[in-house]
């Protein structure tokens, strides 16, 4: 992004240079391939609670969208295809004591643009180890959780979110840092 | 969906006590949803946490999303990563783009889809 002070010969940056309208996208694509547009979920109200204590006291949870690595499940490594068959339908719990291997070959990232061959750009536990190392928080949680990414609105409202939470308050997680992949 | 799963997730819970930060790459997906606090890194799907093989990136976004946690004074707080992805923005232009396909490659992709969705239903009625 560039600025300009006034007077200056405008520098704009260029039109395509925001950040990807993915819900257009997604619907303009789906509708060409002949399937009906998916509604994304959209709130008014957005919960908000205030952070009560420093995060160098907090103990701090994970909540991921990536998958336990399983060999048997195929190509899962680097720039892998689309792999539906390493998706998973149940929310799991794994430790944060060693960084697990956890894959995104299950999801939709952009693999023209990127490989997901560094584990940290999907999954920051080994930074969040350090930043505890360092005092910048309390803990890391015991447990980083997982949450199946499923186009089923009711099966993740009703069934994954709330056994996230549940799951977090066992670990008696202050504060929760969610990464999508 | 990824984006979507998370959103609803740091709703719920920020609603029952735990206050959350997303760290995220499709900013149109988490801000149409409304989550409490979102840090935006303008990079490719699959880049979350921050580039690849690039370790001060990844602690920058990091910290950015816990000064994120410490300080947003209110829902829909979103601030932007400073971190480019790469200095030319073409990379954007590419996600899905349905002008470079041909309808050849719309059918094969549909058969692909269709493929793909057989295989996670199989896999979601076993489960």
């Amino acid at each position: 992004m560039t600025t300009t002070a006034p007077g200056a010969k405008a520098a704009f940056a260029a039109d395509h240079d925001v950040a990807i309208p993915y819900m257009q996208r997604t619907r303009d694509y789906y509708q060409v391939l002949g399937f009906s547009a998916y509604r994304w979920a959209h709130f008014v109200e957005v919960p908000f609670t205030p952070l009560r204590m420093p995060l160098s006291r907090a103990r701090v949870g994970l909540i991921t969208t990536a998958a336990p690595f399983r060999p048997e499940l195929g190509d899962q490594g680097p720039g892998a295809a689309y792999n539906a068959a390493a998706k998973f339908y149940q929310v799991y719990s794994t430790s944060s004591e060693t960084v697990p291997d956890l894959r995104i070959s299950h999801v939709g990232y952009d693999r023209l643009h990127t490989k997901a061959a560094d584990i940290n750009t999907y999954l920051p536990l080994a930074r969040m180890r350090e930043a505890a190392a360092a005092g910048r928080i309390g803990t890391l949680a015991p447990r980083i959780h997982g949450a199946p990414t499923n186009r089923s609105h009711r099966v993740t409202l009703e069934t994954d979110i709330p056994e996230l939470l549940r799951r977090c308050r066992e670990d008696g997680v202050d504060v929760a840092v969610l990464v999508p992949s | 969906m990824c984006h979507q799963t998370v959103s609803l997730a740091a709703r719920h819970l920020e609603a029952n006590g735990i206050p959350t930060v997303i760290m995220g790459c499709a900013k149109d997906i988490v801000e149409y949803c409304g989550v409490p606090r979102f840090l935006f890194s303008d990079f490719p799907l699959g880049n979350s946490a921050g580039r690849p093989f690039d370790v001060e990136s990844q602690r920058q976004t990091l910290e950015l999303g816990l000064k994120l946690l410490e300080s947003a004074p209110g829902a829909r707080t979103t601030m932007q990563s400073p971190i480019r992805w790469s200095e030319d923005a073409a990379w954007k232009c590419d996600y899905l783009d349905l002008t470079k396909l041909s309808p050849e490659m719309i059918a094969e992709r549909k058969k692909e889809f269709d493929e793909v969705k057989s295989i996670a239903r199989a896999k979601r009625e076993a489960s």
